[in-house]
């Protein structure tokens, strides 16, 4: 009798949520109740860099310190160099009459946990909808595009990785602006370039980023390297593999990506009801 | 059946299940992870049938289908149906010595994850092969040491 119950329940739930996405807010409160697991699953790892921490030497700290700081005056170079470059391109592009590229918010997220099923690439990360993430957001880590939020609960949300099979970027070259779309394709270290014509013009070792094209992910990201071609004669497509740049199954620290778009139409929403005047429609920033 | 059983060691068993089902196991190995969960499922409706059923198993596997992000409702319904089985064949189980009863642990976390694999494959999961049953496999090889330590926990604070 019982069994019968749970079956009828499982079925009514599993249509529910696979065909018409009815239970997002019951599986986003149990997500919530069980943050603590995704902490406790943490925490091993964070009493050993603790421990790892009361160990160091002064002189390691030291070390490293100096490493740091000679990191840091580089890339504060190459972030001069950016504003530069960055403010020249808004010039030429309110020139040219398109509208300005705005630059990106960030926050910085950890992994706590990695999906239990070995057969999809996701991770949980320690931020939720409480810290403004929101389903769709880009993730990247410090090479490259890592992926996109999947589902939000008030203190995590999970992340599905590129090189899920079910999931696609759409990418271009940067040599020359090709565009196509990268396919994951359940492997971590190798992903699959599709619907590159035989006589398109990519070499190996051309660097793809994100063409910000689905609306989706923010255009200008780094997300793969071409890795190898092979043309079969008769075929209308080469096959194409690539190797993700982001560390898919090592970075633990990983960015959280806030739009431009984005953040423009949260605030339109939250200044809308303040002013009570219509807000007008934000363009496309892009 | 045990005589006395421990509400606390049930709890913290369940909750360290959902811990080590997220966390803590080497990523490349995760095809061969135990279905912890399932375990836990498995061992408590074996030692106190009166208490735990068929309803509290579905509940559990509806927390695990959270953890995994599955549809909800697929690793409910193969909880609840290891539940239903162990409750039918706990009588005979009981009389069966270890390694019967890792067998028996073995087929029973199959069909569950035999009916979880079934039910992705008609929701659009790509097929690997018969990899998925590896959890069951590590399961009952674990098994024995699960059962050796929640039957003295239990002995202890029950």
């Amino acid at each position: 009798m019982r069994l019968l119950l749970i079956i009828v329940l499982s079925a009514v739930l599993i249509v529910a949520d696979s065909r018409f996405n009815q239970v997002t807010e019951i599986r986003s409160a149990i997500g919530t109740g069980l943050a603590p697991v995704h902490w406790l699953g943490n925490a091993p790892s964070e009493l050993s860099d603790w421990v790892a921490g009361l160990f160091t030497s002064k002189d390691e700290l030291q070390a490293e310190n100096e490493e740091l700081r000679a990191r840091l005056l580089i890339l504060e170079r190459r972030a001069l160099k950016y504003a530069a470059l960055a403010s020249e391109n808004n010039e030429l592009r309110r020139l040219m009459n398109s509208s300005e590229v705005l630059d990106d918010r960030v926050i910085v997220g950890e992994v706590v946990a990695v999906s239990p099923d070995p057969f999809s690439h996701e991770v949980v990360i320690n931020r939720g909808s409480r810290d403004g993430v929101e389903v769709g957001q880009a993730i990247l880590d410090a090479n490259g595009l890592m992926g996109q939020v999947q589902q939000t609960s008030s203190f995590t949300s999970r992340v599905l990785l590129v090189s899920d099979s079910s999931h696609a970027v759409p990418v271009e070259v940067v040599r020359n602006g090709l565009r196509a779309i990268l396919l994951g394709n359940g492997d971590t270290d190798s992903l699959e370039l599709v619907h590159v014509p035989d006589t398109a013009d990519i070499r190996e070792g051309d660097l793809l980023v994100s063409s910000g094209l689905g609306g989706r992910f923010p255009k200008g990201y780094p997300v793969a390297e071409v890795d190898r071609i092979t043309k079969e004669q008769g075929e209308p497509f080469v096959k194409i593999e690539a190797t993700p740049l982001a560390k898919l199954n090592k970075s633990r620290l990983l960015l959280v990506v806030f739009s431009p778009e984005q953040e423009a139409t949260d605030q339109a929403q939250e200044t809308a009801p303040a002013t009570g005047a219509d807000v007008p429609e934000q363009d496309e920033v892009r | 059946m045990l005589s006395v059983i421990s509400y606390p060691v049930f709890a913290f068993s369940i909750v360290l299940a959902l811990v080590l089902s997220s966390s803590l196991f080497p990523v490349e190995w995760f095809e061969f992870r135990p279905e912890w969960l399932g375990l836990m499922v498995f061992y408590w409706t074996f030692r106190a049938p009166a208490q735990f059923g068929i309803l509290l198993a579905w509940c559990l596997g509806l927390l695990l289908d959270v953890l995994e992000a599955t549809p909800l409702g697929v690793n409910a319904l193969g909880m609840g149906v290891i539940a239903f089985l162990v409750l039918t064949i706990h009588q005979r189980l009981r009389m069966y010595p270890m390694p019967q009863q890792c067998l028996m642990v073995f087929l029973l976390l199959g069909i569950n994850q035999m009916l979880v694999h079934f039910i992705k494959q008609i929701l659009g999961a790509d097929d690997s092969g018969f990899s998925y049953l590896w959890p069951a496999l590590t399961s009952a090889i674990v098994w024995p040491i699960v059962c050796v330590v929640l039957d003295n926990l239990n002995r202890k604070l029950g």
